[in-house]
Order: structure tokens, then sequence, then C-alpha cells
């Protein structure tokens, strides 16, 4: 049985950079994945949006090290990911929401975020186009921005694949050996292996991974809907998010990309629970009559693709992070409630830091993001 | 103008004529005609200049699919193949990207309709339209979808005969006749619906399919049966230069040439020997359009032989066992250089040649469009696929397996029918490949006219035996059906000329002897006459060869088969060999002295929309060890407006170039929408 550091199951946003920072550290990793390459899980229907702009202290400073990390890739490594600091940009139109931002805003600065409240004049000034009617102003938050999460896993994998790490594809977890507080190996459809230890990063599917070695995840996926349109000239550089909901649906978000493509992604409302990615003929219209009235100029912009993809949603909307009490060799990297590619470079360097340096600079962010927290919150800005 | 004012086949319609501007310059088209067809007539060519790298961009499928025909009309991007023209249009070159209008009013008052049918069916051509006859006949209510202004599908742009049988599928009918007929009979039926200049643009999981009719509204279509009849698509094919404007489809070229009458092009040069490509070759001619040659990798013709043999009389050469190295030209093709190839189709470079030419016609074959029948299927609905969708063959076989398809679908939906097993067997016969070929057998000319049959390949065609008023003419061999061949077996010919003109092969002719010396040989011809009584013509034998020049004693023209039947006197011993008159002037199909060898295979283009390169390709399949072509989308293969309809059927070559076993890559996955569709004609009213 071929024995690793480190066995990472799930070769997605979270897992290919836990696996690329850990064999930079020297050790022997593997990832496992069932899908036939890396970032088909979620990865591949994340549209690219990475904000430090959150409601609590652990996922502002994740992401924050996340967009540094970003940034890095291209610098050091010459390799584009087609990132834009366009700043994420929240334009409100409910009284109720301007007065709940705005004091989230003060505990946001506390937490070291660049962000500030903007007149609906500065508004159009960003999104050309944008309704006015009835915009009472909005948050910004210039250093946030997107990549391309295709090109991030690719990224993510070559850097890898160089660093060491084996890569099991096309291969499924059907088991995991647990004697007492110890997993003792992962067997696949293909093999069994084993590890000092076992990291679940396996998004969607983290719940079934949990089950396994007898833990209780509560990982439940629900679908969200995106799409692309054709590339037009750039004309507005914010990721904007409408926090509006209508009778079919909460949220929704769309920026431009560098090709000029604009990718837009709605959260469905009542959520659609579950791991069905087929797209269905609700989806278009909807999302076509929400951007079209925050943003008419849309209307005559073309769709050009549209999927689906999963958010492993937690109760309260924040991942879980950090080691199982009764498992002594596995860490959990999941729930990461769609914002598994924000949240992955940086959670990746953190985990990699606890596991190999046995650092405790990021107790509070396991604190916050344990498993064993009361999932009462809500997270504001899901 | 680069029209056709005369044609043999196809009558030349007077249209209105309307003015526009193409980058600030005036020009006069026709109204309705496709925006691209009035561009090419005016002689432009290149529509839109390349994000990538400004390569200018010309027609490639002038159907709808590929959007690499895009301009700007009045400010907003449209696909120039499927736009009607109208007066004063201001048309514009897409440079890049284009912008989005500043218009900043919506309208949210806009319900989708959903249309009920009992059946959906995908494509209004042969196989479709059976289909659709089938059910209704049956009581079922239809709703054709087609992306065209005319049902008929490719049937429209067919201007010869067809082979295949008269009884069961219009053999000896041209193919833009029988459409006419399909039409007329859909069209007189109450429970057909049809949605004309229409795409299906989805599938979804909830049994509905999205409809986008060109340029305007989106629907929905809630169906409980599916039968997709989408047709096929041309393959692509890889190599330097590919990606030239002037590069494109035989389908692209019959479009333009025998729906939209444009003289596209002086001269062409045809890669692939294939039915397709012949064809090609046939249309371009009779358009008065120069053929260069013909080539194809394998050392066999693929097509049936008696339109081979057709071709060739009219002077155009067929290169076997030869391949196209590159393209050539400042912005479009100019030259082509090719090669033949060794039994492991390497190219032989000691034996390139170098031709002149504007327009390079790939037709190396068709792949089925069935993306809407693998969606449906996956998601467990009642689904049928027929015609090319289901398996690339003649119409005349589309047409009977339509039929098939209807009767099927009829039982899936509940109906208790049987299904005539003589059925199976016809659309297998009419299906088949050609096949054994057979030497002529000795002729005795009589002093009476006899038919002579230049028809020795077994091919599923009898129109001949079924025209002959006196029952002259039998097929004999070993199937027993139609795939058996001619002979003249009953001595009562009348000499009425009709085998002559029916035959979609124009392999008949008819000759009596006159004295010992001389004949009289009657032979089929489908092009404007350039000859009159009196005058000596070159007459060839099947193969191309010229015989000898005779003189023409008299002409007659068939109005039903629209084919002149040409008397002319020759001499007894060339009589019986005498098939074809010349039309092509050598000179055309000659190559240059000098070849041009500088070419770079690796430059060709893969992904047209994205203009992606093999070598781009093959590179990232090496670094990142691809064995899904998911991945190929972080260099944006696939990722264009087209949705990796032409790169797909590429890839598994590109693999394999790059040393993959391609059975052990995954394939791409295909979503919706497979043809993009504006937000405004998407939105609906809230509060269902």
């Amino acid at each position: 049985m071929k024995h690793f550091d480190a066995i990472i199951i799930g070769a997605g946003s979270v897992g290919l950079p836990l696996s690329y920072y850990l064999s930079l550290k020297g050790n022997d990793v593997a990832v496992i994945d069932k899908n036939h390459s890396y970032g088909r899980g979620e990865n591949r229907a994340a549209i690219g949006g990475i904000r430090a702009t959150h409601s609590d202290p652990a996922k502002i400073k994740i992401c924050q090290l996340s967009i540094d990390i970003i940034k890095d890739i291209e610098e050091s490594h010459g390799i584009s990911v087609n990132w834009i600091e366009g700043g994420y940009l929240y334009p409100i139109f409910e009284a109720e929401k301007e007065k709940s931002l705005k004091e989230l805003l003060v505990k946001q600065k506390s937490y070291g975020l660049n962000i500030d409240w903007i007149s609906p004049e500065e508004i159009i000034k960003l999104v050309p186009g944008i309704n006015p009617n009835g915009l009472l102003g909005g948050t910004y938050s210039p250093h946030d921005g997107y990549a391309s999460p295709l090109k991030t896993a690719g990224a993510y994998y070559k850097l890898s694949l160089k660093a060491g790490t084996t890569f099991y594809f096309d291969e499924e977890v059907v088991s995991m050996q647990r004697d007492g507080d110890k997993i003792t190996s992962v067997k696949t459809d293909k093999r069994e292996i084993t590890a000092d230890i076992y990291i679940n990063a396996a998004g969607g599917y983290a719940r079934e991974i949990g089950q396994m070695c007898g833990l209780d995840l509560p990982v439940y996926p629900d679908s969200h809907e995106a799409g692309v349109t054709e590339p037009v000239k750039h004309f507005f550089k914010p990721m904007v998010v409408d926090l509006r909901s209508d009778n079919q649906s909460a949220n929704f978000y769309y920026y431009q990309n560098e090709d000029g493509q604009i990718l837009f992604c709605v959260t469905p409302e009542p959520s659609i629970l579950g791991k069905d990615a087929d797209s269905t003929s609700e989806f278009l219209p909807l999302i076509s009559r929400r951007m079209i009235a925050l943003h008419p100029r849309l209307k005559n912009i073309r769709v050009r693709r549209t999927w689906r993809g999963m958010y492993p949603m937690t109760p309260d909307g924040f991942p879980i992070v950090g080691r199982p009490k009764d498992i002594s060799n596995m860490f959990l990297a999941v729930g990461m409630c769609g914002q598994g590619f924000m949240l992955g470079p940086g959670l990746g360097k953190i985990i990699s830091e606890i596991i190999v340096n046995k650092t405790d600079k990021y107790n509070l962010i396991l604190d916050q993001l344990s498993l064993y927290r009361k999932f009462e919150g809500n997270e504001m800005l899901k | 103008m680069n029209r056709i004012t005369q044609h043999p086949v196809l009558e030349v319609k007077s249209r209105q004529e309307v003015g526009f501007t193409f980058d600030g310059i005036a020009y006069k088209g026709f109204e309705n005609e496709p925006v691209s067809s009035a561009l090419f007539a005016n002689g432009i060519k290149e529509f839109s200049i390349h994000k990538k790298d400004d390569a200018p961009q010309g027609i490639f499928c002038a159907n709808g699919q590929c959007s690499q025909c895009t301009v700007i009309i009045n400010g907003m991007p449209f696909k120039s193949c499927v736009t009607p023209l109208k007066q004063d249009m201001d048309i514009i070159t897409l440079r890049h990207v284009p912008e989005l209008p500043h218009d900043d009013n919506a309208d949210f008052d806009q319900k989708i309709e959903v249309i009920k049918t009992a059946v959906l069916i995908i494509g209004g051509g042969p196989s479709g339209l059976t289909s659709a006859l089938e059910l209704a006949e049956l009581g079922f209510n239809i709703v054709i979808v087609e992306d065209k202004d005319k049902l008929g599908g490719k049937l429209l742009l067919q201007t010869h005969k067809f082979f295949g049988s008269q009884e069961d599928s219009y053999a000896g009918m041209r193919g833009f006749e029988i459409a006419e007929l399909l039409e007329s009979k859909i069209l007189k039926n109450k429970n057909i619906t049809v949605l004309y200049e229409s795409s299906i643009v989805g599938v979804y999981k909830d049994k509905k399919a999205g409809v986008y009719k060109n340029n305007g509204k989106y629907s929905l279509i809630d169906f409980e049966g599916m039968i997709v009849s989408a047709g096929a698509r041309e393959k692509s094919l890889v190599f330097q230069g590919n990606d030239l404007s002037g590069v494109y489809g035989a389908g692209a070229f019959q479009t333009l040439v025998n729906r939209d009458m444009i003289k596209s092009s002086d001269k062409v040069f045809i890669v692939g020997s294939g039915n397709v490509g012949l064809i090609a070759a046939y249309h371009a001619l009779q358009a008065g359009i120069g053929v260069v040659g013909i080539i194809d990798i394998m050392d066999n013709v693929s097509g049936y032989k008696v339109h081979a043999d057709k071709i060739r009389r009219m002077g155009v050469p067929i290169h076997l066992k030869t391949t196209i190295l590159a393209a050539f030209g400042h912005e479009k093709v100019e030259k082509v250089t090719i090669a033949e190839v060794d039994d492991n189709w390497n190219p032989l470079l000691e034996t390139a040649k170098t031709y002149e030419t504007d327009t390079l016609l790939i037709a190396t074959g068709l792949t089925p469009a069935d993306e809407f029948y693998d969606t449906a299927d996956r998601f467990g609905f009642k689904v049928i696929k027929t015609g090319d969708t289901d398996e690339i063959a003649e119409a005349s076989s589309a047409m009977f397996g339509g039929r098939i398809a209807g009767l099927k679908m009829a039982k899936l939906l509940g109906k208790d029918i049987d299904i005539d097993p003589s059925f199976y067997e016809k659309s297998e016969i009419l299906k088949s490949k050609p096949g054994e070929v057979f030497n002529p057998k000795t002729i005795v000319i009589k002093e009476n006219f006899t038919p002579i049959f230049q028809c020795f390949q077994e091919i599923p065609c009898d129109p001949c035996v079924t025209v002959c008023p006196k029952g002259c003419i039998s097929l004999k061999g070993k199937f027993g059906n139609i795939l058996d061949i001619p002979e003249y077996t009953v001595d009562e010919c009348s000499n009425c000329g009709l085998c002559v003109a029916v035959c979609p092969g124009l392999a008949v002719s008819l000759a009596r002897k006159i004295d010992e010396e001389t004949a009289e040989v009657i032979l089929p011809h489908e092009y404007i006459l350039n000859f009159i009584t009196g005058d000596k013509i070159d007459i060839t034998d099947i193969d191309g060869e010229i015989l000898e020049k005779a003189e023409v004693i008299h002409t007659k023209f068939n109005k039903k088969y629209k084919t002149h039947l040409i008397t002319v006197k020759m001499s007894l011993k060339n009589a019986h060999k005498a098939i074809g008159i010349r039309m092509q002037d050598k000179k055309i199909t000659e190559h240059y002295h000098d070849t041009l060898l500088n070419f770079l295979p690796e430059n060709g283009i893969v992904c047209r929309c994205e203009r992606v390169s093999v070598k781009e390709i093959i590179d990232f399949i090496r670094e990142f060890k691809v064995r899904d072509i998911n991945q190929l989308k972080q260099i944006r293969v696939g990722m264009g407006a087209c949705g990796s309809k032409t790169c797909s059927i590429l890839l598994p070559k590109i693999f394999k170039q790059a040393g993959i076993d391609f059975t052990k890559v995954s394939l791409g996955t295909l979503r919706p929408l497979t043809v993009e569709v504006p937000m405004n004609s998407l939105i609906d009213k809230q509060g269902n």
C-alpha cells in the first residue's frame, strides 16, 4: 500500500491550492478526484468573483490572503489567471439594507477591509447604464476582483504537479478505514493508499466522505444557475451584487471578464436542494428579468451559455475548517457555501501551515469555522 | 455584381432591389436576401476582424451556426447569413467585439409563450417532414422548428436529380422540387404548425425546449415526444491557411450559389470526393464557376461513380491519394498546394503542385447534429433521431427513414399501430453505400435507337426502369432490388428519351447506327447551351476522355426533368462510348510551374471562434496531461459562440497527433444555449 504524507480528497477549488502548498513544503501528497480532471466539481461552475467583503473576520482574513496569492501567481509564476482588480459593488435600493450594510461597514473596516459607502452618482459612474430609480448608494470595495476559475485551477494543477503532487483522477473514494481515533487507509475503486493525514476537500460530496469515517457533516448542496454572454466592449469594472429578492430568486451578481464576456449567477428562492446540474427552462427568463431591471443596458447582450453548479451549504452560511475532535489524522475543509473559489487559495496556504508548521496563529479562524460551533448565525453576504 | 443571371435548372427570379451601406459606402442588394449574400454579391467577403490576432473573418457555415459572419447592423451585432437585408441598413465590419448600444429602456410586460404539442420535430428537412406527415396522418399535433424561411433543409440546395426509387423517394426529381412538394403537403395539414426561421437553443430538464426566432422572440415548447431531424454539420479540416477567407464548406457554397444565386467565386478547388464534393463541382459548373480540381486522400472516389464520371466528363480532374498541404493568399485564398500521399497518408513533398483558386471548398464528410437527441435521451424523454442526425446518408433514405421515425414515435406515444416490415428493408437499401463496379458489356448498336447504360456500380437507383413507357429496362444482378444494374431487356425502344432525361447520373444515352461509319447519339446535358445545331462539340467517354468532335444535329429540352437531349452525329466506332459533352476549358485545371512549399501545418486553426491553433492545443495537451476535453476550455477551445460544433469534430485527430489515445479522453460537456440569444428576448414578466 502506497503511503503519502497527506491525501486530499477533491481536486477542486480548495484541494488544488492545498495540494500545492503542502507539496511545496516538501510533503508527499496525493489528490483523489472522481472526475476526469481537476476543477470538474464546482470550480467549473464558479463565475470567478474573489472578494474579501464578508461579514466576519475569518473569511475576510482568508480572502485577503487569497487576493494577494492570486496577484502573486501572475507576478511570481507568470501564469495568467485573468485577475482583474475590478472591485465589488453592492448597489442598495432598500432603506433597511442601507442601514444594516452601513452598520456592517464599521465592523468590516475594523477587520482591515478596504470598503466604503458610495453615492448613487459614483455608482452610475462605475456602472454606466445602471437603473438609477430608487438607488440609495452602496458599498464599494475596490481591492476585490475576479479571475478565471478554469485558469486558476489549471495554474494550481500545473504548480502542484511541478511540486511533486500525485493526482488520481477518475477514482472514486469508496471507503475509509478507521481504527479508533485514526483513519488507517482510504480505498478507491482502483487502489488503497495510506497517509499521515487525510483531508476532506470534497465540495458537494463532503457529507458522503464524512459519513465514510463516521462524521456527520452538516453540508447540504443546493443548485445555483449561472451563465455567460458574448464578449462586448468593456464598459464596467466592478462585480455587481444585487441583494434584493423577488418571488423566484434571492441575490444575483455579475461582472465583465477580461475577454469582455459578462458572467452572471443567481440564487434561486426557494433553494433547489440536491446535486442535479442540468438546466431548467426557468433560469434564463428569471435572470434576464432581474439583470435588465437592474442594468437595462444589458438587454441587447446575447447570452451564450448557461450551467448549474452547487453551493455546498452549511446551516449558517460559513465554512467548516479544522480537525474533528475524535479523528486525530483528519482535516476538514468543507461547506464553502459557494465561495470555495475565493476561499481556496488563502485557505490552502493557511491549512498547510497549520498541518505542517503546527502554527497556532490561525486559531481564531479555526474557532470561528469549527465543526462544533452552534451554526446559529447567518452570513449576511452569502 | 457577382450574381448568377442564368442557370440551366434554377429559375432566376426578379426581386425588389434595396440600398444599404457597408463601412460607409453605398451598395445595392435584394430585399430579404441574407445580408451575407448581399455583401458577397457586391464582392465583399470579409465581415469581421478577430479580437485575438486581427485576422479577417469571412463566411464559413452560411447556416446560422458558427457566427463567423457577424457584422454590425444599425449598431447591433447580427449573424449576416441569417439576417434578411432591408432598405437603408447601415452595416459595418465588426472589429474585435461589439459595443452595447447605450439604450437603457426595457420592457417588463413581455410574457414568454409556451407552445404545447404532442411532438416537437427539430429540423424541417427530408426526414423531419416525412415523419411529420406520418404522425399528422395519425392525428398527432406537430410543431416543426425550422431555422430557414422554407422547408426542405438541404433538399433546397440540390439542383441535381435524385437517386433512389420513384415510388418511395421521388427519384429523378430534383432536390428543390421535392422540397416544394413536401412543403405544400405540410402546409395543407392542419395538425402541423411550422415555426420558420427559428432555432431550438436549448432542451431543458423540465421537458421544455427553448426556441428562438431569428432576431426576435424566444418561446418555450412543451412536448410529449421529440424527433431530432436536425441534419448534419460539415467536417472541417486542419491545414495551414484553413482560416483564410474563402475556405468554407461545400454546403455553404451550395447555399450561396443555389439558394441565393450568388456567383461566389470564379474558380473553386474541392477537397473530398464524396457525393457532397462531387455535387458541389457540378453545381459550380452549372453556375458558371470553374472547378480547378477535386482531391481525395483515399485511392477511390468515395461518392457514386456516376457522379464522379459526370464531373470528369465536364473536364474536372479528380486527384486521388492526394492531400492538401496549404492554402495561401493575402487575407484570402489565392493559391492552394496539394501533394500525393504514401500508403500511410504522409504527403510526398516532391509531388507537390500549386494551383490558382479563389475558393477552397471542404467536403470531407458530415457529422450528425445529434446533441439535442443526446440531451433529451439523457433526460429520459421520448426521443427519436432520424435522417442524417441518425446516420449520414442520401436524402432519399432520409425521407424513408423519417416515415419510420414518425411511426415509431406514434407507437412510443401509445398508438397501437404496426410498422410494415418492408419499410425497414427499403430504408436499408436506400442507405446503401456504393457497391461493386462491373465491367462494361459489349454493345452492338442497332438501326433503331436503343439505350446504352454507362452505369456500372451498384447504387440504390431505378428511375430509368420505372420511367420507360414500354417496360424495356430491367435491373439485373445479385440483389433483386434497386441496387442492381440496369439492362435493356425488351427490344421495343420507341426513342422517347425519358430514360436519358430522368437518369440522375446522366449515364444513359440512346444510339442508332446510320451506316457502317456513322451513328446518331442522344446525350443528356444539364447546362446552359453554348452551342447550336450545326456546331461541332467535344464528346467524351465515361472517364472524360475526348472521343471526337461531333456535329450537333438536334437539341430538345425535357421540361419535366429540366434536361437537354442533344443529338449528335459521330463515328459508329465511338458511339457506344459517348456519354458526355466537355464543358470546361482545360486551362482552368492547370497548375503553376513552381510550387510553394513553406507550409506550417501547426498553424492550422482548430477552434475557429476563438482562433486556437493545432500547435497551441497540442502544447497544452502535453503540458497539462489533458485527458478531459473540458480542460481545453482553459485555452478557450469550445468557448466561442458556436459551442464547439466545429472543433469538437477535429479534436480526435489532434489528440492522436499529440500521442494520446482519444478513446481514453472524456468528452466535453455540452450545455444550452446552442445559439446566442439576446437577453431582451429571454425576459419574462414576473408573477406567473
